[in-house]
């Protein structure tokens, strides 16, 4: 085996069909571009819903004056309606933890989260935040057996879960990943198709050399080898790209994402590239196969 | 203690030598394509010795190119077997079809060389293409090439030749590897009959080195002139098989 000879005719065909080889290698690069992006989302998805599920709590506001719930009347919780509670919260045997937060820690909290956008800030007065408790449960599933044996109460004025919440945000996360993932298929089936015709026209423009190859006596592995490695090279710099992609991605989507809603879990450098090394592996290997399917038949020795 | 051979024994030697000897033999081939009725070839019998040059005639569609493409593993008999260097075609599997062309070279009507490459480059693709060392072709090709009778035109490309120089280069590449057998599908067919005899002469000097050539032609000023082998094909059976022989009666 050659391998300068297999290289000037790997070189040789794909400069020939140039264009084809161009739309090859985007598709590809797309597609695993869009694979590994559902498989960052699905990694942060995971790793933020594990640190997030720990931390789950129920908030339970108390009456404000300005809360609207007629059943406040329109008047602040009393000390001992809120020791009531609390005694009552701690009785039951689903929860774990309670804790009291007033409202200026509430204020305190809120001015931290939002420093970040003065104007939000400016416009919520001391005051405006309810009081509550923090309600840390063993399981996060009965939830619903706290909130009923606790609404009704005198002082309460609503009670909210913020798993609800968070699985709102998850369903998001979820269908942002499927959606990547579904897209990436439908390009994975489109690059397979864009790699068996360029595969064939390579062959067919090539067929005057692959016939006096056959003729002479060229083993098989020689005349299908060029075709394979570049099927092969062209994923490569497709999945090359497409790592490109996924870097940039990884700055300015997930990153900023997760400044942005607080994701509590970064994504690491190391899983990136752990992607990254995947979609590349996947786009040389679905290039290389596809290729090879289709000179077996459109090259029959 | 030599057992006396009885005379079944030694007819079995017999005929088994004489397919040893034979490079190529038809034993009762049929060859038959689907959606036609006749077959290209009937019940082909035909033997051809190491060293022999024989012409293959037969008006068109008579079976000749079946009959080189057979020897090629081109295609598959139908029916008999055919046998090349004393191996049945049949039992031969797939992987092992490159090793038995690259024992056999093979000349076409339209030379099939590559335009790209130059006499040089086209007669090395034959070795590159099979994994010969860069330095044994740079020895060989040149040797070939003067064989031919191309002498200083290594550097030509294949379209500043003329149609007799560059069968010249497709006889040159199918010799290269030094085959054991060289089939020749109408060589003369695109040439001028000056031009045609030195084609021949070639031709002669390959079969001189002890290849075996095989040549398919209609040529029959070619076929009288050099009074060889003549096996003449008519709607796929052998109507004739003469040695020293010429090109028909009809003619």
């Amino acid at each position: 085996m050659r391998a300068q000879f297999v290289l000037q005719e790997i070189w040789i065909g794909l400069r020939r069909n140039l264009t084809m080889t161009i739309s090859l290698v985007i598709t590809v690069a797309i597609a695993m571009a869009l694979f590994g992006t559902g498989l960052l989302l699905h990694n942060q998805a995971n790793s933020s819903k594990n640190y997030w599920y720990d931390k789950i709590e129920v908030s339970i506001f108390l009456c404000a004056k300005t809360s609207s719930n007629p059943q406040c009347a329109g008047k602040d919780a009393q000390q001992g309606e809120k020791d009531a509670l609390k005694a009552k919260l701690q009785g039951l045997p689903q929860v774990s933890k309670v804790e009291y937060e007033s409202k200026e820690d509430a204020y305190a909290r809120f001015k931290d989260r939002f420093a970040s956008t003065p104007g939000f800030v400016q416009s919520t007065k001391p005051g405006d935040i309810p009081d509550s408790f923090r309600v840390r449960l063993k399981d996060p599933k009965q939830y619903k057996a706290v909130s009923q044996s606790v609404l009704g109460q005198a002082g309460v004025d609503q009670v909210i879960n913020e798993q609800e919440i968070l699985k709102k945000f998850f369903r998001i996360l979820g269908g942002l990943q499927s959606a990547a993932l579904i897209i990436a298929g439908i390009q994975v089936i489109a690059a397979v198709l864009l790699v068996g015709n360029t595969v064939r026209l390579s062959a067919f423009n090539r067929r005057r050399e692959t016939g006096i190859m056959r003729l002479v006596g060229a083993s098989n592995t020689y005349i299908q080898l060029p075709f394979i490695l570049e099927g092969a090279i062209a994923g490569l710099i497709g999945g090359i790209l497409a790592a490109v992609l996924l870097v940039f991605s990884k700055m300015l989507l997930v990153d900023r994402l997760a400044s942005n809603i607080q994701m509590a879990s970064k994504l690491g450098w190391g899983s990136v590239s752990l992607v990254i090394i995947v979609a590349i592996c996947f786009g040389v290997l679905l290039c290389a196969v596809a290729s090879f399917l289709t000179l077996r038949r459109y090259l029959r020795i | 203690m030599v057992r006396p051979l009885g005379p079944r024994g030694s007819f079995a030697r017999m005929v088994l030598n004489r397919r040893d000897a034979a490079v190529i033999h038809f034993d009762n081939v049929t060859k038959g394509y689907k959606n036609q009725n006749r077959p290209a070839l009937q019940h082909v019998n035909v033997a051809i010795e190491k060293g022999e040059f024989l012409f293959l005639v037969g008006p068109s569609g008579s079976g000749k190119s079946t009959f080189l493409r057979l020897i090629l593993k081109e295609e598959r008999p139908s029916q008999g077997h055919v046998h090349v260097a004393g191996k049945d075609l049949n039992k031969l599997s797939n992987w092992k079809v490159p090793h038995l062309r690259r024992r056999i070279g093979c000349v076409f009507q339209d030379f099939r060389l590559l335009p790209n490459k130059n006499v040089f480059e086209n007669v090395a693709f034959a070795l590159e293409v099979i994994g010969k060392p860069r330095r044994f072709i740079n020895k060989v090709v040149p040797e070939v090439i003067d064989l031919v009778g191309l002498e200083g035109k290594a550097h030509r490309m294949p379209d500043e030749l003329s149609g007799g120089e560059q069968q010249r280069v497709a006889i040159a590449r199918a010799f290269v590897n030094r085959p054991m057998i060289l089939l020749a599908d109408e060589p003369t067919g695109n040439i001028d009959p000056a031009t045609s005899i030195g084609i021949m002469k070639v031709l002669d000097r390959i079969n001189r080195t002890g290849t075996t050539v095989v040549m398919a032609t209609h040529d029959a000023a070619i076929v009288d002139a050099f009074r060889k082998r003549v096996v003449e094909l008519e709607d796929g059976r052998v109507v004739r098989d003469q040695s020293r022989g010429v090109y028909g009666q009809a003619y």
